[in-house]
């Protein structure tokens, strides 16, 4: 869970601790050993850091908590009449589902940030064209920042932090980073959601095979040419190949 | 081959260094979304900040009624530039010119963040609350298009800021007896030798105009992060700052909000996408304070829409060229008239260039550069140099026109042009040139031929370009490295930040391979309150910060052998106690000298005979570190050109569909000498990177400008078009390793080197026998072809 949940920290007394838990996220390490490879663990426990279920319900407008959305509801009624009111919803997110109180025009990337402190849906153009937002909802990739929270009840919603915690998709994140398939990186994890997209379908694909799969996704450093060969050697190595 | 200075001079093995394939540190963070960018932060309870921003491209913001924006419920504060915390506030300085009020009512481009800040408990009320703001503008006229600008009689957009003259920023400009400022133009004069004369000694004379447009620096991830202060017990009396999304700007930071350095804490390593901005924006600095006035964490993150700054400015330039009957040029003469932006412009991409120009790298010693810089409300540039505008293009159309008129290959007219290694008369052939050329010919199975002359199987016209360029680096940086041996383990400690170069990981390379380490065993650590600071500008700095890690390495090193031979010499007591004590093994090492033994595979070992060893860590138990504070010898930045080791070449062919006027590049060809290859992958992909500028900005990016309004027309990603998968052409490439860099093992990196607006353009021309401007869209082919 991240900010808008949270009761309000003491005079804004973060600390690291509460911060990293708040944020639902592990740290990405600031130290690490060269070469090691992070293998899933780190994705498994940033999603089982966060909450599943509501336990306050917070005004978006004036920041009150609130025990229950009926109390929530009515508070809106009384000091916010006209305004819209947030819903509760739950969503499946990474087969696990999630109940979260958003706004009806909240993308969904905009609630995996800011309601389950999911990072890896990045907003750099934010109106559907640069791929980095990608998700995969119901087997098929989509754009999260054009793409409304509440209209994913019910679908199964998988992002990179997903595809990372399944072991079976280990190879193509190694790949990935045994090729330097990214240079700022901050577009790299919508190229990944892309690319497990495509090897579900085409577990043999060609070098044409991924420029079409990734062509939705932009990369402003021009890694381009590196995406094919981490993602081909990546389908080789989950063939059980070299 | 160089004669470096220093510890190994030119090591012949490597085990490390080179090595293809190592992931970065942060690469799988990266890959699976868990490394977080200044965007990408949330903390509880925070506020949203938003900056009012302009819809004039020249205004001045009178006045600011906030009365009705305040009363919307969930608004928590709003500021205003007449608040006295803002005023003492200041930014800028350095490269970007003369410190400047951090917020004022000057609104000089459209987007400008102005006058008013907005803080409430999510975005959507921020938004709401800027538009009930009753602001009144006082609009002011524009300038949009330079050549109108400079005009005599044009409106003159900033007449009393001296921020605004060119040549303010940290890089000085060029002659010292420019004329003074006049309307919107500032000027900028370098004159090297006779250029009258030049022109009489010459058999030809030649003129025409290289446009080059600006095109976008487009930081991938919209800048910005998040602030609060704290109490800590650990952390003595007074606030604590935690910030985040200011991974570069941290310094900065310390600075602005007067705090003790290590009061100020950031997780966020991160930058992104920078390609040489290292501006920090606004919405990087103001959280601490809004924080502050508000007590609670503050969020502020620009949008898609404020991101669309410059990573190259427009400029116009119309070039005489002298040359001999056989290409040998005997005078050039640039007149120039260049973009100086919005306020705090950095003048790297215009008058920076005349001194770092590449016409120094001819034989030619007649040089004449007047540069007109004009005052525009177009936009900004922070500072850049990934593109490499440095005059570039401009001497390889040059050479192109001479080929184009002599009937001769572009490469012969470059190759007698260009001096020697040691000065601009060395007539000897630079080595690493010969060695570039050479393979990049074998590679594109170059065969010139005249503009027009060669038509491809589907009808297509045929087109090829070339271009050398030198490396240049500079040396100028001093590193301050630490390494430490601690529990066995050699520890390397950075302050970073991580900018998608893989520079850390250069370093670490570097290290194990001096201590005969493996790349795994470099423990690395990155904390905002360390010192070291791998940078000195692209893959150059790389190698030079990778020299000051070879130096402290064997320093390290040194230490360590003696470490050895003094606890092998005396061991430590028994472990345990009594009957139980166990002796500790007699050390191998027992009695020798520390030059006697070397580091060789992780083990404390004799050279005589590298089968009696100690692994490391169990020969030194001691906690041992090393320092340096240096730079590698001196680089060809400091020469202007007048000096030349390792070079590149790069070559482009393209086939241009004459009916509808598209252009395809059919492949990019690269052979670039980066001295020595210290981390493959981080050059190859600054290749593919530069190249993809290179495809983007003659191909299809564009900035267009409503010229009634000043309002900028492409910025979003549908309009201005970034180059995707499906436009990436193919880049072959080829590396040499002439160990003639001034870094380690004679490395000196490629960055800033490859990159180039007219590479495409000059092979349009072999193509179709015309000069388009870049972005050379299918609209100007055909109109260049008389057919629209």
């Amino acid at each position: 869970m991240a900010d808008e949940e949270t009761k309000k920290g003491e005079g804004g007394g973060l600390n690291r601790r509460n911060f990293l838990k708040s944020a639902g996220v592990v740290v990405t390490g600031s130290t690490l050993t060269a070469g090691i490879t992070l293998a899933a663990e780190p994705a498994k426990a940033a999603a089982a850091a966060i909450p599943t279920t509501l336990t306050s319900f917070r005004c978006p407008i004036c920041s009150m908590n609130f025990a229950t959305f009926a109390d929530l509801q009515g508070h809106f009624a009384s000091t916010h009449p006209g305004a819209v009111v947030p819903v509760t919803t739950k969503l499946n997110v990474n087969g696990k589902d999630y109940e979260v109180l958003i706004e009806p025009h909240w993308t969904l990337q905009r609630m995996l940030q800011f309601r389950l402190g999911m990072t890896g849906a990045k907003q750099m153009c934010d109106r559907g064209v640069c791929g980095s937002c990608t998700v995969i909802i119901d087997g098929r990739a989509v754009l999260s920042c054009t793409t409304l929270a509440v209209e994913c009840e019910g679908k199964a919603i998988q992002t990179v932090e997903g595809i990372a915690a399944d072991f079976r998709w280990k190879p193509l994140i190694d790949s990935y980073c045994k090729w330097d398939a990214m240079q700022c990186g901050y577009c790299t994890p919508g190229f990944v959601v892309s690319a497990k997209s495509l090897l579900e379908k085409n577990p043999n694909p060609t070098e044409e095979d991924c420029k079409q799969a990734l062509a939705g996704n932009i990369c402003c450093c021009g890694t381009y040419p590196r995406h094919p060969t981490a993602i081909m050697e990546a389908a080789q190595k989950m063939k059980g190949g070299a | 081959m160089a004669d470096l200075a220093g510890v190994n001079g030119q090591r012949k093995d490597f085990r490390v260094v080179g090595k293809p394939n190592l992931p970065g540190r942060l690469s799988h963070a990266i890959a699976t979304g868990i490394a977080k960018y200044g965007i990408d932060y949330a903390v509880p309870a925070m506020l949203h900040a938003k900056f009012l921003k302009s819809p004039y491209a020249n205004a001045k913001v009178v006045s600011v009624d906030t009365e009705k924006a305040r009363k919307i419920p969930g608004v928590v504060d709003i500021v205003t530039w007449e608040d006295e915390d803002i005023k003492n506030l200041s930014a800028g300085g350095g490269f970007m010119g003369p410190a400047q009020p951090f917020l004022d009512n000057i609104a000089d481009q459209e987007g400008a963040e102005v006058a008013v800040i907005v803080v409430a408990e999510n975005e959507d009320i921020c938004k709401e609350a800027l538009r009930r703001l009753d602001v009144k503008w006082e609009v002011l006229p524009h300038v949009v298009d330079l050549l109108e600008g400079r005009k005599p009689d044009a409106p003159v957009i900033r007449p009393a800021d001296p921020a605004a003259k060119a040549g303010s920023g940290g890089f000085g400009m060029g002659g010292g007896n420019n004329p003074p400022k006049q309307g919107n133009v500032s000027y900028s004069n370098v004159n090297d030798g006779d250029v009258e004369a030049g022109f009489r000694e010459a058999d030809h004379i030649i003129e025409f105009d290289v446009n080059t447009a600006a095109f976008s620096g487009h930081i991938p991830n919209p800048v910005g992060g998040v602030a609060w202060w704290f109490d800590s017990t650990y952390h003595g009396e007074g606030k604590n700052l935690r910030i985040e999304g200011t991974p570069w700007g941290h310094d900065q930071v310390v600075r602005m909000y007067r705090m003790p350095a290590e009061k100020v804490f950031q997780e966020c390593m991160l930058v992104g996408g920078r390609y040489c901005d290292w501006g920090i924006r606004k919405s990087q600095l103001i959280t601490p304070l809004l924080a502050q006035r508000t007590g609670r964490p503050v969020r502020c993150v620009n949008d898609r829409y404020g991101m669309y700054d410059f990573n190259l400015n427009q400029r116009y330039v119309h070039l005489k060229v002298g040359f001999k009957a056989n290409g040998l040029i005997t005078a050039i003469d640039d007149f120039s008239i260049a973009d100086g932006g919005a306020r705090g412009s950095t003048n790297f991409g215009n008058t920076m260039d005349q001194t770092f120009g590449p016409y120094f790298t001819t034989r030619c010693q007649n040089v004449k550069q007047n540069m007109e810089v004009v005052d525009s409300n177009r936009g900004k540039m922070w500072l850049s140099g990934q593109h490499n505008p440095m005059s570039w293009d401009s001497l390889t159309v040059a050479i192109h026109r001479i080929a184009e008129k002599l009937g001769k290959d572009p490469i012969d007219i470059a190759t007698l042009n260009l001096h020697g290694p040691d000065s601009q008369t060395d007539p000897n052939p630079v080595p690493s040139y010969e060695a570039c050329v050479a393979a990049a010919k074998k590679m594109m199975n170059w065969q010139w031929h005249k503009a027009g002359e060669k038509k491809l199987p589907d009808g297509r016209l045929h087109g090829a370009s070339f271009r050398y360029n030198q490396c240049p680096r500079h040396s100028g940086t001093v590193f301050n490295p630490k390494l430490e041996l601690r529990n066995g383990v050699v520890r390397l400690a950075s302050r970073g930040p991580v900018i998608g170069i893989y520079i850390m990981e250069a370093n670490a390379m570097v290290v194990a391979e001096e201590l005969g380490l493996e790349y795994k065993d470099i423990h690395t650590e990155l904390d905002h309150h360390e010192i070291y600071r791998p940078y000195g500008g692209g893959s150059d700095g790389t190698t030079a910060s990778s020299w000051a890690l070879k130096e402290c390495a064997n320093k390290l090193k040194k230490e360590i052998l003696e470490a050895a031979i003094e606890e092998a010499n005396n061991p430590p007591a028994a472990r345990g106690f009594g009957p139980m004590a166990k002796q500790p093994t007699p050390s191998p090492l027992k009695g020798r000298k520390a030059e006697e033994l070397d580091l060789q595979d992780g083990k404390v070992v004799v050279k005589a005979d590298p089968s009696i060893g100690v692994p490391l860590a169990q020969a030194v138990r001691a906690n041992l570190f090393a320092t340096y504070s240096g730079k590698p010898p001196d680089a060809l930045w400091t020469h202007r050109g007048k000096k030349l080791d390792t070079m590149n070449v790069a070559m482009c062919e393209v086939a241009v569909d004459t009916e509808t006027g598209e252009v395809e590049i059919l492949r990019f060809g690269v052979v670039a000498d980066p001295g020595k290859i210290l981390r493959r992958s981080s050059l190859e992909s600054q290749i593919d990177q530069v190249m993809d500028f290179s495809a983007g900005c003659q191909l299809q990016e564009e900035f267009i400008y409503d010229q009634k309004t000043g309002v900028k027309l492409s910025t979003n990603m549908f309009e201005y078009k970034k180059v995707g998968m499906l436009d990436m052409p193919r880049v072959d490439l080829e590396l040499l390793e002439t160990r003639a860099g001034n870094a380690a093992y004679g490395s000196n990196g490629i960055s800033h080197s490859l990159a180039n607006t007219h590479l495409v353009i000059c092979a349009i021309q072999n193509a179709i026998g015309k000069w388009v401007d870049s972005p050379a869209t299918p609209d100007r082919i055909l109109k260049a072809l008389g057919k629209a």
